[in-house]
C-alpha cells in the first residue's frame, strides 16, 4: 500500500468524510488549529527569547523555561490533535501539497532542536541559569527554535492557498 | 451604513490595492505576516494574562513580567494593523458586505479602547499579585482579542 493510497483511505472513512463535508466542523477545527498558535509558539516565544538572552534576563532561565512549559504543551497537544483531524479529511490533497511536506520535515526538525536543547546545553542549566546571556549553545537552540517556527506557521498557511 | 460606501469603493481603488490584487504572491505573504504578529499579540497576552492568574512566573512582579512583554505587544500590534490595512484595502468591498470583517472591527475597537484606557494601566500598577479587578481586566481583555481573533477567521469561512 502507497502513501498515496493510505491517505485516499484515511479521508474516505466516515471520520473524514464529515469533517470534510460539514459546514461547521471544519471551520471550527481550523480556527482552533489558528488561535491555538499563541498558546503554543505565542509561549515557546517568551522561552526562546529568555535563551537567546532578550527578555527577563534577570529571571533564570530555566524558571522562565519550567514555569511556562505545561502550558506550551497544552498548546502542542491542541496544535497536534486539530492538526491531526485537519490532515485527516484531506489527507490526499495534504499529500500532494509541497508546503505540507516541508512543514512536516520541519516539524521533525523543531523537535530534534528541542530535544537535543533538553539533552544538551539544559542539563548543565546550573551552570548559566543566571547568565544575562546564556551561551552560545542556548542561544542557538532559541534561534533555530524561532525560525524553524515562523517557518512551519508559513507552510501550513501556504497550504491552504494550494489546497 | 451606505454613507460610507464610497470610502470602501476608494480604498478598493487605491494603487496599493491593484498592486496587492494583481499579484499572486503579495496577499498569502502580507497574510502570513498577519498570522506572524497574531501569535506574539495573543501568545504574550496569555503570558500575562496567566501571571495575573497566578500561573506563571509568580516571583515577579506582574508590573515587571508586563513590562518585558510590552515591545512584542508593541511590535506585533504595529505589524498587525499594517498588514491587516493591506489587506483590507487588497478587497475593501468584499470586507463591506461581510458581516463577519463587521464584527471583527467592533472587537478591534473595544479591545483597542479596553487595552489603552484601562488594561495597560491595570497591569502596570500590580505587584506581587492581582486583585479580582485586575483578574477580571485580564479575562475582558483577552476575550476582546480573540473575539478580534475568532471573527477574523470567520471573514474567510462564513462571509
Amino acid at each position: 500500500m502507497s502513501i498515496l493510497s493510505m491517505c485516499q483511505w484515511l479521508q474516505d472513512t466516515n471520520i473524514g468524510t464529515s469533517i470534510r463535508e460539514s459546514i461547521w466542523v471544519f471551520p471550527i477545527i481550523e480556527t482552533i488549529h489558528v488561535l491555538a498558535l499563541s498558546i503554543s509558539v505565542g509561549l515557546l516565544l517568551v522561552s526562546d527569547l529568555r535563551l537567546m538572552g532578550v527578555i527577563m534576563k534577570r529571571r533564570p532561565a530555566s524558571e522562565v523555561y519550567e514555569q511556562i512549559k505545561p502550558w506550551m504543551f497544552i498548546g502542542f497537544a491542541i496544535m497536534t490533535i486539530t492538526g491531526i483531524f485537519l490532515f485527516w479529511c484531506q489527507a490526499v490533497k495534504a499529500y500532494n501539497s509541497i508546503f505540507f511536506r516541508a512543514k512536516v520535515i520541519l516539524l521533525v526538525v523543531a523537535a530534534i532542536n528541542a530535544i537535543a536543547f533538553e539533552r544538551g546545553i539544559y542539563r548543565k542549566v546550573g551552570e548559566w541559569d543566571d547568565a544575562l546571556v546564556p551561551p552560545m549553545e542556548a542561544r542557538v537552540a532559541g534561534w533555530a527554535s524561532l525560525i524553524l517556527w515562523a517557518a512551519i506557521i508559513t507552510c501550513g498557511r501556504t497550504m491552504a492557498y494550494t489546497f | 451604513m451606505p454613507a460610507i460606501i464610497p470610502f470602501f469603493q476608494w480604498c478598493d481603488d487605491t494603487m496599493v490595492s491593484q498592486a496587492i490584487r494583481n499579484s499572486r504572491v503579495a496577499f498569502p505573504v502580507i497574510e502570513n505576516f498577519h498570522l506572524f504578529a497574531l501569535t506574539v499579540l495573543l501568545g504574550s497576552l496569555v503570558v500575562l494574562v496567566l501571571r495575573q492568574f497566578g500561573l506563571v512566573y509568580k516571583t515577579q512582579p506582574i508590573s515587571e513580567v508586563a513590562s518585558a512583554l510590552r515591545p512584542w505587544n508593541r511590535w506585533s500590534l504595529a505589524v498587525m494593523l499594517t498588514s491587516g490595512i493591506l489587506l483590507f484595502l487588497s478587497e475593501a468591498m468584499k470586507c463591506y458586505g461581510n458581516t463577519s470583517f463587521r464584527i471583527k472591527m467592533l472587537f478591534l475597537f473595544f479591545a483597542l479602547l479596553f487595552q489603552f484606557t484601562i488594561y495597560n494601566r491595570v497591569v502596570a500598577s500590580e505587584g506581587k499579585s492581582a486583585p479580582v479587578g485586575g483578574k477580571i481586566a485580564a479575562a475582558v481583555a483577552l476575550c476582546l482579542w480573540f473575539g478580534v481573533g475568532l471573527a477574523g477567521r470567520a471573514i474567510g469561512f462564513l462571509g
